[in-house]
């Protein structure tokens, strides 16, 4: 990893062109083209939230968020197992205030898309032309036995949100004997991160084989079948960690009694049909869905736990003129299982669809051709990264799975009947880029 | 009318669909990982901001069509049409260089300097700042980033096109390769 400080990034940011059109110093000072209401300063809203002001300055944007601080998901792994401080993950809310974006720190608690109002806990209440909702996931704490909001903090942590979760799982890992056994709980599927559950497998098994304690086990159980970048995956299992019988990481699917329907937090047993799993740590990511004011609103109607939207414009089915990006959504292909993964980088690319669309309306301009493109890393080792790309397109009212821009890095080279093995150089790439690519994407989104 | 809006919403307006409106919205996709206006704060991703056009479009055509060896690039340049690679070259060509000077030890420099003097000033010229027609600027470039480029060129297992380049880069001794990066990136002209 390399070793700019925060100073260079920062004059890196400040010799950027744009730093003259930082300067706006007021929102709202004249009569606004339109007012547009974001809930949720994840990447996604922030991401809107500054790019219609740096398309439109005429149009005022409030951005609603409930934390002063965000710490990025992407990466956070790297927290847990110690390779990586959180600072480098967190970020304010004042780069967006450069912009002319009104933040407040505040949860919206009530939409009225009659009126298009939206009343906060406390107590303020905006109007709004359009609303983009970026609300993230919420927990179904219920949805497995044996789980609570409370145990979720305390003994069975799911650092699905980075944050003090992370940090308290990090503190449950070095405590953790050697010859224990940590416990990765994997919802079904669609979740939040689809290689995040895997990619923490490899950084808690990093940290048990740097840390004396090689002889702990990572034990992921799914309950689904398959996951992102499977071949990828197991590849660095096998030749960095043992990976299988014997090996530091195993992984139990659904269809091998890996799918837990009950946990006891006081045994830290996982309880999965037949099969019963006892651990030293157990890190359950609870089922989860679109963040409730989404849900609460009834946009929620896939599976009743994501939000459909517009191809062209992210727009929601349910409601007009309210927009939901990031986690919270479902788009892509879903015919062929090719949906939008839920990554900080998809929420960017839609966000800046919304931002597009939004623009020319208030402006009386045909609506952008969108396009939407996912890139994501996962770093499983010192030396050893690798990331899938996607790519999607509009047409015909329908989004279009681009495959010849979408894939996994290669698993293998040389030819199918005489393989040869993808030199080092290429995995140690990708965990350089990994750390371009946080740097960059958390300044696209916040600076 | 607000400077912001103006470049942005004039062109489009100006322009038919696929020159104006979506080249910028091909181009807003290229942000993420290599900052606003092509100016990265990524220290292992290129800034691509006036970089010169003929460059950009030889290079993401030959990740295309697998002339030339990438790790991410490769995959996400195959699904965009020649047409789109070349208004996306034009486009970034077309944006100022914004070099971002690194701060390097005394030591470095001094290596850094001699060994440019013999390997790279010829084509990419004594700061990196003028380069010969088809090369990139390197001043002010991110050090981290061309140190692992080099190491591309010097890894005879990874297909770099460029055979000058790959001859430079393997008559580098070791110790030299950081020090390379780190002057070039210490420019700011």
């Amino acid at each position: 990893m390399n070793g700019f400080d925060r100073r260079t990034f920062l004059k890196a940011l400040a010799a950027t062109p744009v730093a003259s059109i930082l300067t706006v110093p007021r929102a709202h000072a004249s009569t606004p083209k339109a007012r547009v209401l974001v809930v949720g300063g994840g990447y996604g809203g922030a991401t809107v939230a500054k790019y219609l002001r740096l398309m439109d300055p005429g149009i005022a944007v409030t951005l609603v968020e409930r934390e002063t601080l965000y710490t990025s998901c992407p990466l956070s792994n790297e927290v847990i197992s110690g390779e990586r401080d959180i600072k480098t993950l967190q970020v304010g809310y004042d780069g967006l205030r450069k912009h002319g974006v009104d933040v407040v720190h505040d949860d919206v608690v009530l939409v009225d898309p009659v009126k298009k109002t939206a009343t906060t806990a406390g107590g303020k209440v905006f109007d709004y032309d359009s609303l983009i909702l970026s609300p993230g996931v919420d927990f179904d704490f219920g949805g497995l036995e044996g789980l609570t909001r409370e145990l979720a903090e305390t003994r069975l942590p799911h650092a699905w949100k980075a944050g003090p979760q992370t940090l308290l799982l990090k503190k449950q890992l070095e405590a953790m004997p050697d010859g224990g056994t940590f416990i990765i709980v994997v919802p079904p599927g669609p979740f939040r991160c689809p290689p995040g559950p895997y990619e923490r497998a490899a950084q808690v098994a990093l940290y048990c084989k740097s840390h004396g304690k090689a002889k702990s086990k990572v034990l992921i159980l799914d309950a689904n079948d398959s996951f992102s970048k499977k071949a990828l995956f197991e590849q660095a299992w096998k030749e960095l960690y043992g990976y299988g019988e014997g090996g530091m990481i195993e992984w139990v699917p659904a269809s091998k009694d890996g799918k837990v329907e009950r946990v006891d937090a006081e045994t830290l047993t996982c309880y999965a049909g037949f099969g019963e799993y006892k651990g030293d740590v157990v890190n359950v990511i609870p089922p989860h869905h679109a963040g409730s004011i989404a849900r609460d609103l009834g946009l929620a109607t896939f599976k009743d736990k994501w939000c459909e939207v517009r191809p062209e414009n992210m727009e929601s089915t349910k409601q007009k003129d309210i927009y939901v990006v990031g986690d919270a959504c479902v788009g892509g292909e879903l015919a062929t299982n090719n949906p939008f993964p839920k990554s900080a980088h998809m929420a960017i690319s839609q966000a800046k669809v919304v931002a597009a669309s939004l623009v020319a309306r208030f402006n009386g301009l045909p609506p952008p051709e969108p396009i939407y493109t996912n890139t994501c890393y996962s770093v499983v080792g010192h030396d050893w990264g690798f990331s899938v790309v996607h790519l999607f397109r509009v047409d015909g009212g329908q989004w279009v799975y681009v495959k010849s821009g979408s894939g996994i890095s290669p698993v293998t080279m040389g030819t199918k009947d005489a393989p040869k093995p993808v030199p080092r150089l290429y995995r140690k790439l990708e965990v350089e880029y990994a750390d371009g690519w946080l740097r960059n994407v958390l300044a696209d989104a916040f600076l | 009318m607000h400077r912001g809006i103006s470049a942005w919403l004039l062109f489009w307006v100006a322009a038919p669909a696929f020159a104006a409106g979506n080249v910028d919205v091909l181009a807003r996709t290229c942000n993420n990982c290599h900052g606003l206006d092509g100016v990265s704060v990524g220290t292992t991703m290129p800034s691509i901001g006036g970089l010169p056009k003929i460059y950009l479009a030889n290079v993401m055509k030959d990740w295309k069509y697998d002339k030339r060896g990438a790790i991410t690039m490769n995959r996400i340049v195959k699904g965009l049409s020649d047409d789109e690679i070349d208004a996306l070259a034009a486009h970034f060509a077309k944006l100022p260089w914004v070099p971002v000077p690194q701060p390097a030890s005394a030591e470095s420099l001094a290596i850094g300097k001699t060994v440019i003097k013999e390997n790279c000033e010829d084509c990419h010229g004594a700061t990196g700042s003028d380069p010969d027609v088809g090369s990139p600027k390197l001043n002010g470039q991110w050090a981290p980033y061309m140190a692992l480029e080099l190491e591309k060129y010097r890894d005879p297992e990874f297909r770099m096109t460029h055979r000058k380049m790959r001859k430079a880069a393997r008559e580098l001794k070791e110790g030299e390769v950081h020090p390379v990066a780190e002057y070039y990136g210490a420019q700011d002209k």
